[in-house]
């Protein structure tokens, strides 16, 4: 699911921040963080703020939507056999006792 | 029943009314065949191989260890089984009070370590083990391996503080070795699965007791050490390595320095919860981080939901506040400079604002009266050539014209200064109009209709001097 045809959005160099919709949650919550620690400073024109503000809002919503829509994943470790690798198999939270 | 201890119980007394005595009928007929062979019964036999039995101290206590078979439980509920090891077996009966008191029911396969006193059952002519403790083999040599790898780790320095690496605050995957099977791994997914669902969990899964556990172990950790996702490339951010609890023997493994060692040596920093609280594994002090239970080392994993929860409203009501307090200065500051506006208006600002809109009409005022006059000449000489009706209708529009360019010449400062009067300038551009506001020595210009002077003040006087 992961394409590498897109540019990361992580690496340095662009001045764009990161789209939020594809932030894990320490990470939206560290910006959410740092823009709170930024408005509250103060000395920023009112149109930054307005903008920091409205990034925050939309960072908090993302925290709370990826809390409300967090499902444990339960995988289990299988090995590949000869090549001495091993792969995840999915574990659905009904079978994973009857292991 | 009140529990004895193992080892510090002195065997029962032998029966009173089986005195150790050789009876006396034998010995007094040892005379009566003097030259031939004594002939003994049976139960003579058997009373003096019970004696010498019930003298040698050696047996009576004594401690046998060995592997429990044959066993049987009699309607009186005493125990009987056999003892056995390579090469020989003993047979033993353990009493129905003494074996309910017994730390361990005896099973077969069981290798214990008995203690009791050997006597003789005269009716079946067998010499056996009466049992009064029974424990698990073992036990001693296993805390003294235990103590002893512990020093020898512990002098290597594996346990040390300065090893132990800090628990990353958001894993996002948490490797679990455990086994597969049971309660334990349910446990710590339902932990798990209440605080912080935005964990992956994979199994690493792993036997964790009995032969082969040690390997089995190891393997499940060196696996999810090397384990990388094929998406992202990430690895584990965390390892758990769990097991509920057991006896020392069924907890045995995690103190095996195998085992020991790969968690020291772990590529990610690992938390281990084995047993209960009681029960502390070598594995234990080798891990970044000790549980108590496996699910106490689920909490320990992941972050609270609830508690993440009431951080992001914090944090949105200080988002929240920050912006009202944003746009509320930004309101104080328009309406500061507003009045301050205010202030400035009847004073300097507007002064300045009034001569400069003075100077722009100075100009203005010159440029219109050099066209109009200009505009004069012109309809002098047109009217020359005018009908004389049409002359005396320009001259009254010429007389006009010429009232209103003088009116226009009285406004222009500059033709007051034709009349004499001068325009004074401190050297910042203000027009000075109140001696009392200049000091001494201070350089001004005054502007004269032609030319200009530059002066400096020799002294002030006020106006009323």
């Amino acid at each position: 699911m992961t394409e590498t045809t897109k540019p990361n959005p992580d690496t340095d160099g662009g001045t764009t921040p990161p789209d939020i919709s594809a932030m894990p949650f320490d990470k939206a919550l560290d910006e959410l963080r740092a823009v709170v620690t930024r408005l509250e400073e103060g000395g920023l024109p009112l149109e930054e703020s307005i903008a920091l503000y409205e990034r925050g809002a939309a960072l908090h919503a993302h925290c709370g939507e990826l809390l409300d829509a967090a499902e444990l994943r339960v995988q289990r470790l299988v090995d590949e056999g000869t090549a001495g690798g091993s792969r995840v198999m999915d574990l659905s939270p009904e079978d994973g006792d009857e292991l | 029943m009140e529990p004895r201890g193992l080892w510090d119980q002195p065997p029962p007394p032998p029966e009173p009314e089986e005195a150790p005595v050789p009876p006396r009928r034998e010995r007094e007929r040892e005379p009566e065949h003097p030259s031939g062979p004594t002939v003994l019964s049976v139960g003579a036999v058997t009373r003096l191989v019970r004696d010498t039995i019930r003298r040698q101290p050696r047996l009576n206590p004594v401690w046998v260890e060995g592997e429990i078979g044959n066993v049987s439980v009699s309607a009186a509920g005493h125990a009987y089984f056999t003892l056995k090891d390579e090469r020989a077996q003993l047979r033993c009966v353990v009493f129905r009070e003494e074996r309910l008191a017994l730390p361990l029911e005896p099973r077969t396969g069981l290798r214990v370590v008995a203690q009791g006193r050997i006597d003789v059952f005269e009716q079946q002519g067998a010499y056996q083990l009466y049992v009064e403790t029974l424990q698990p083999a073992g036990v001693g040599d296993l805390a003294q391996r235990y103590e002893a790898l512990k020093a020898q780790l512990t002098a290597e320095g594996l346990f040390d503080s300065s090893r132990k690496r800090p628990l990353p605050a958001w894993p996002r995957t948490i490797g679990v070795v455990t086994s597969p099977t049971g309660a334990v791994l349910h446990d710590m997914r339902r932990v798990i699965d209440r605080r912080w669902p935005l964990t992956r969990l994979i199994i690493s899964p792993c036997q964790v007791q009995g032969a082969g556990a040690e390997r089995s172990i190891v393997r499940a950790l060196r696996r999810i050490g090397r384990w990388t996702d094929p998406d992202s490339g990430r690895a584990v951010d965390l390892v758990i390595v769990a097991r509920g609890g057991g006896s020392l023997e069924d907890l045995w493994a995690f103190n095996e320095e195998a085992v020991v060692r790969a968690i020291a040596t772990h590529p990610h920093p690992v938390i281990v919860g084995v047993g209960h609280e009681t029960d502390v594994t070598l594995s234990e002090f080798a891990g970044d981080k000790r549980a108590a239970t496996p699910s106490v080392a689920a909490e320990l994993a992941v972050p609270d939901q609830f508690a993440q929860r009431q951080v992001l409203r914090a944090l949105r009501s200080a988002l929240a506040s920050s912006a009202r307090r944003r746009i509320s200065s930004t309101r104080a500051t328009v309406e500061a400079e507003r009045r301050a506006l205010e202030t400035f208006r009847p004073g300097a600002y507007l002064a300045a604002e009034r001569e400069r809109a003075g100077l722009l009409l100075d100009r203005a005022t010159r440029a219109v009266t050099a066209r109009l006059l200009t505009d004069r000449s012109v309809l002098t000489r047109s009217s020359d050539r005018l009908p004389t009706a049409l002359g005396t209708r320009t001259a009254a529009a010429r007389a006009e014209l010429t009232r209103n360019v003088a009116g226009l010449v009285a406004l222009d400062p500059f033709a007051t200064l034709e009349r004499g009067y001068a325009i004074v300038r401190a050297p910042d551009g203000r027009v000075v109009i109140d001696a009392a506001r200049e000091r001494t020595g201070e350089p001004l210009e005054v502007r004269l209709a032609r030319g200009a002077l530059d002066v400096t003040v020799d002294a002030v006087r006020d106006s009323g001097s």
